[in-house]
């Protein structure tokens, strides 16, 4: 079942281009899905379209059936980190809890809890305006968790966090969502989210280029490195059957969008000898960067006056 | 509602901020006291002898300063989740912009009450101890004095709730503390004293109207002393007409700055 459901969400800001251009996508319950796209991307403003922050141009958004705005008792349904300088400088963590918690309608008590579990306690009493930003971060995210909400929409939380403060993330995402919560996270570093994710959906200038579980994103990134004496009458078998391909050498070829059994089986059924054939790890930033690359450059290419 | 507004106070009970400004509220009306004090009764003071109702009068009812910092306070209320983006986290709990508005002019209403409160203690306190150090015996009667503090405090109330509304329109909060104070303290002066006839009307005037003071008593320069065609307003129609600078200001802040993206 669909928990958050955004359909042809379109936001253009005063006479600038479009933000965000009909995104459509569907996050299912109890999963983890990364929202990914570089910087300017269009993911806050998705995100703050979904939490009814910012009013879509056209579209819909909805978390459990609803608009944001609609939701009985919101921060119960959704806990969000939208910034993480959302907290007044001047005031100290635990105070700044307690008037969410009270907003929440949460006893005193969960402040504690989720100051223990943001690792903040000894920091409790102390202004904000002191925190780091990876402390501020913690902060944000206590203050989503604080109503125990079933959905969780997190913008960047990676940001500003140390290495130690980055394990203690994936640490409480894959918790979360081993406890069936359901979480949209966004980044713009696939590899911070591909370890708690199932599935990401990749954004870049207002568009959603790709929407897919991390296993087919893998096995599309994946490439495998061919030798052969006919490596060219092999690229364009290859090329026939919709994998691309790179000419490295004379004999050496480089294969995307096909398995190292589907070229063998290819390569066998026309007779053409294989010397070597050996699959290389995908590397996920590089899928990442070449499907938001390739984006830019179709729009480069459209604005190329005729 | 109640929730809403027990989440206002208690943001405000948890800064700082607020604490130093009724601070210097407070500072200011003892300073302020105590110079109409000291010029009462003295040659060229401009103030008659403490032994008068006027005299004293003078001296009970500088409580004006409450009335523009309680302005100040609203401002922050309102204007400070924009600069410290906590207006974020704010909708995210109460989409109902206009019920947070509500919410937070209320809190505005309540911490300018305070403001009004204490200020109206000092300048009375203020005002009795110098009487009492000259001799004299007060001129005032306990009523009049707490007319006087009443009007003090549902004008810095009402200027509370208008420093809300004018942050929610303005969203910066430089702008909104330094507009307060100028049009307080400078432009108020300048058309009361060069438009007699409209001064009565004027927000801030009408609003020092309500706890006595004289018009004109609030300014500065030479709309402080000087004799206008027009007197005050009577305390309803002051209150009325405070009251609806309130209301009508939040209804455009309603309908314009909370409509807006929070982006």
């Amino acid at each position: 079942m669909a928990v958050i459901e955004v359909s042809g969400l379109t936001k253009r800001f005063a006479e600038g281009p479009l933000a965000v251009d009909h995104v459509t996508f569907a996050v299912e319950e109890g999963s983890v899905v990364g929202f990914l796209g570089p910087n300017g991307a269009g993911k806050t403003t998705t995100l703050r379209m979904l939490l009814g922050l910012v009013t879509p141009t056209e579209g819909t958004a909805a978390i459990h059936g609803r608009p944001y705005r609609e939701l009985a008792s919101p921060l119960h349904a959704v806990g969000a980190v939208l910034d993480s300088a959302a907290a007044h400088p001047g005031r100290t963590a635990r105070n700044h809890l307690r008037i969410h918690a009270l907003a929440g309608q949460v006893p005193p008590s969960r402040v504690e809890e989720v100051l223990e579990l943001a690792d903040l306690t000894s920091a409790a009493g102390r202004r904000v305006g002191g925190f780091s930003l990876g402390m501020r971060q913690r902060l944000g995210l206590a203050t989503a968790l604080l109503c125990d909400p079933e959905v969780l929409i997190l913008d960047e939380p990676a940001n500003g966090l140390d290495p130690e403060g980055a394990r203690w993330l994936r640490r409480l995402l894959r918790g979360l969502a081993a406890d069936g919560h359901t979480v949209l996270v966004s980044s713009h570093l696939l590899a911070e989210v591909a370890q708690s994710a199932d599935s990401v959906l990749i954004m870049d200038h207002g568009r959603l280029i790709a929407q897919a579980a991390l296993d087919e994103l893998i096995s599309a990134g994946q490439r495998v490195q061919v030798r052969s004496p006919r490596a060219a009458q092999l690229a364009a078998a290859l090329q026939d059957q919709g994998a691309n391909v790179r000419l490295l050498d004379a004999d050496r070829l480089e294969v995307t969008g096909a398995t190292g059994e589907q070229i063998g089986t290819l390569a066998a059924g026309r007779s053409i000898p294989i010397f070597e054939i050996a699959a290389q790890a995908p590397d996920l930033e590089d899928v990442f960067l070449r499907l938001t690359t390739s984006t830019q450059q179709d729009n480069q290419d459209m604005e190329v006056p005729a | 509602m109640t929730r809403l507004i027990k989440v206002e106070l208690l943001k405000l009970s948890t800064l700082r901020g607020s604490y130093g400004m009724l601070a210097v509220s407070a500072a200011l009306t003892a300073l302020f006291a105590s110079l109409e004090a000291s010029r009462a009764g003295t040659a060229g003071g401009g103030v008659a002898p403490l032994y008068t109702a006027s005299g004293l009068s003078a001296v009970t009812t500088v409580t004006g300063w409450s009335m523009l910092f309680a302005a100040v306070l609203g401002v922050t209320i309102a204007a400070g989740e924009f600069r410290h983006a906590t207006a974020t986290l704010t909708y995210l709990a109460s989409p109902n912009r206009g019920r947070v508005l509500i919410a937070k002019t209320a809190a505005g209403t309540v911490a300018g009450a305070v403001f009004g409160m204490v200020s109206a203690l000092i300048a009375a306190g203020t005002g009795l101890a110098f009487t009492a150090a000259h001799g004299y015996h007060a001129a005032l009667g306990a009523g009049t004095l707490a007319g006087d503090a009443a009007g003090a405090v549902l004008g810095a109330a009402l200027f509370g709730a208008i420093g809300v509304a004018a942050g929610s329109l303005i969203r910066s909060q430089l702008a909104g503390v330094i507009g307060i104070f100028v049009w307080g303290l400078v432009i108020e002066s300048l058309i009361g004293g060069l438009f007699t006839a409209v001064r009565p009307y004027l927000p801030y005037t009408a609003a020092t109207t309500l706890a006595g003071i004289k018009l004109g008593g609030a300014a500065f320069g030479p709309a402080h002393d000087l004799a206008g065609v027009a007197g005050p307003l009577p305390f309803a129609a002051a209150a009325a007409l405070v009251a609806a600078i309130a209301v009508t200001l939040a209804a455009l802040a309603a309908r314009t700055t909370l409509t807006r993206d929070i982006t």
